[in-house]
């Protein structure tokens, strides 16, 4: 770990008032404890804070560009800001959105939704609808196999080539 | 005053948007394409939304994709930046019809003002001089392009009716030339902008690109914020742009300016807009066109007038009438943007790249306007502009001077950029002097024989004056 690196790591124990961070990363593992330190009030054991590097390059990016530390993340699926495509299996593949707009998960608010997680589904079946200017577009199977899990909400804002579901292929 | 404005841009405009809105309060959405999700803007603004694969026109120009994302994601306003949709009657219409503001002219205004013929049509019924060119709606024959040319005299301009930028534009010496480039500079309009339709334009050799920004409100308020000299182009690309121009007088400011915003008034124009000139060596001027957007080079004009041109555009658009009057504009000092493309400093081809160490120059008088950052990989999808480097000084030698000083502190490792012709560009002798015309980039596209031989001359007549 580089100096400059181990400096942004104490300056944020600093900013969160850590007693103990404790990083571990494909380079190696990291322990920092804040010397002389009294115990919390209740006599519980300071909590040790496990973050990636990645999240500590994110944080000082965000420094750099302005933005405040403490801000939630967005309700809307912005997926190449914090949210990393879900780990699948060889033998699954994502269903991705093509467009931008609205998933729905049935065709009108009293239909069955389309498929549920467990779901036998043929290629070109209609997994879900996203609606986009009043338009509604339906997306359809690319693949036969099983609907292991879906991904968004009923109603979620979906942003082009986010994931809506995970696909068993067979 | 807008809750939400999306960004329907990218890059260098597209942080220079979002900054402005952080002052004004307001929120901002950003649009990327899959090539850009790791761009500075996206991370800049409050939220992000991808919009389509790398191609533009499946992202930045994909407006069902945009107004999706305005409807979806909740936008009360749009800014359009320069570039891609910024003058699309269609895209203007599209947000209207959403319900919501675009932050612009009307469609109207942009539909009108992109007919070229038909804008040189009412500059001319308005008393605003024109130059001598073909008349009604253009042409698309070969034969009514040499009746036209005939009558002009040559040399003429063979231009786009439909188009901007350069393309589908060719300078025409002999009817030889004209048989031979009228069907290549027709072709390149219709692969551009849909359209076979051209027209002529006397050209005037050694004359100067010479605009004018204008600023209207709702309220059919119009003032004009002085020029900018843009005359130092490569290929009808700008390169290097000046506010003031270094020839303007205070009479001819007024003239000018006057003609600019009588324009804007003809039309009923409202936001911001700029009225370009050709300035001739005899001082006529004549109307070339109007461009219904902020302009690239619009940060030279904010620093000599001390106005920030990208919020009074926002304001504009939320209703607020605009926060100056004529006699309050005052055109102090000089200022210079130095263009800087990501591209082979001999062959001028885009060099796409990683960036390494970056370093932007700072200090008095210095602005950077970039996208880059350290690691930034420049993608090979999009225009190569990838900064802008303003510098403002109380007079023009200073800022020459200050321009070069932060052009040398410019880091950007990785990529190559034109830096170097900047620095021969303000170390040029006649550019010192502000004695140059829209062929000055020429002599640095000969030979190198050539400027080691004009570099000798000047030694010898500076020590010999």
């Amino acid at each position: 770990m580089e100096v400059r690196e181990l400096k942004t790591l104490l300056a944020l124990m600093q900013d969160f008032g850590l007693v103990e961070l404790e990083i571990e990363d494909k380079k190696g593992k990291v322990r920092l404890v804040r010397a002389g330190v009294a115990a919390s009030a209740t006599g519980t054991p300071p909590a040790a804070v496990a973050a990636s590097s990645k999240e500590i390059a994110a944080r000082a990016f965000e420094l750099r560009t302005g933005k405040e530390a403490s801000k939630p993340a967005t309700s809307s699926g912005n997926g190449a800001r914090g949210s990393e495509p879900p780990a699948i299996a060889e033998n699954q593949k994502l269903i991705a959105s093509p467009m931008v707009g609205t998933f729905y998960r049935a065709a009108s608010p009293d239909s069955d939704p389309f498929v549920e997680e467990g779901d036998s589904v043929r290629k070109g079946q209609a997994l879900c609808i996203i609606e986009a200017m009043k338009m509604m577009n339906e997306i359809e199977a690319d693949a036969g196999g099983r609907i292991v899990r879906i991904l968004c909400e009923n109603g979620q804002p979906i942003e082009y080539g986010q994931p809506l579901m995970v696909l068993e292929i067979g | 005053m807008f809750k939400k404005l999306l960004v329907a841009n990218r890059g260098t405009i597209a942080i220079r948007i979002i900054r402005a809105c952080r002052e004004l309060g307001i929120n901002t959405i950003a649009i990327y394409s899959t090539a850009d999700k790791d761009a500075l803007h996206v991370r800049m603004a409050d939220e992000a939304v991808c919009i389509g694969p790398a191609a533009a026109e499946d992202s930045y120009l994909n407006i069902p994709s945009i107004i999706s994302t305005v409807l979806t994601y909740g936008a009360d306003a749009v800014h359009p930046g320069y570039g891609f949709l910024s003058e699309n009657g269609d895209f203007a219409e599209a947000c209207r019809r959403s319900g919501v503001n675009f932050v612009g002219p009307r469609a109207r205004h942009i539909r009108l003002m992109g007919d070229k013929p038909r804008a040189r049509r009412i500059m001319k019924r308005a008393g605003v001089p024109v130059l001598p060119g073909s008349e009604g709606t253009g042409v698309t024959e070969l034969k009514d392009a040499q009746a036209d040319a005939t009558r002009l005299g040559y040399p003429v301009l063979i231009k786009a009716a439909a188009g901007g930028g350069g393309k589908g534009m060719r300078i025409v010496r002999d009817a030889h030339e004209l048989t031979r480039l009228f069907p290549i500079a027709r072709g390149e309009s219709e692969a551009a902008f849909g359209s076979r339709t051209m027209y002529l334009e006397k050209y005037l050799e050694r004359a100067r690109h010479v605009e004018f920004q204008i600023l209207a409100d709702n309220n059919r308020n119009v003032i004009h914020l002085g020029e900018r000299d843009c005359s130092i182009q490569r290929r009808h690309q700008k390169v290097l742009e000046e506010a003031p121009c270094p020839v303007m007088t205070k009479r001819l400011r007024e003239k000018m300016g006057k003609a600019a915003v009588r324009a804007a008034t003809v039309v009923g124009y409202s936001n911001v807009g700029t009225v370009e000139f050709l300035l001739a060596d005899d001082g006529q001027f004549y109307f070339i066109e109007m461009n219904t957007r902020i302009q690239v080079e619009h940060g030279v004009t904010e620093m000599v007038t001390s106005t920030d041109l990208v919020k009074e555009s926002i304001r504009i658009a939320a209703g607020e009438p605009m926060g100056m009057k004529q006699r309050q504009i005052e055109i102090k000092g000089a200022a210079i943007e130095c263009r800087i493309y990501a591209e082979d400093p001999d062959s001028h081809l885009p060099a796409p790249g990683v960036v390494s160490n970056h370093h932007a120059p700072g200090g008095l008088g210095v602005r950077v306007e970039t996208a880059l950052y350290d690691g930034y990989r420049v993608p090979v999808h999009y225009d190569p502009l990838i900064a802008k480097l303003i510098t403002h000084a109380d007079t023009r030698a200073l800022a020459i001077v200050r321009s070069k000083a932060a052009l040398r502190e410019y880091v950007i490792d990785g990529i190559r950029t034109n830096i170097p012709l900047h620095l021969k560009i303000l170390d040029d002798a006649d550019f010192k002097r502000g004695e140059f015309a829209t062929d000055f980039l020429e002599r640095y596209e000969h030979a190198p024989a050539a400027p080691k031989v004009s570099a000798a001359i000047e030694r010898v007549t500076a020590k010999a004056s």
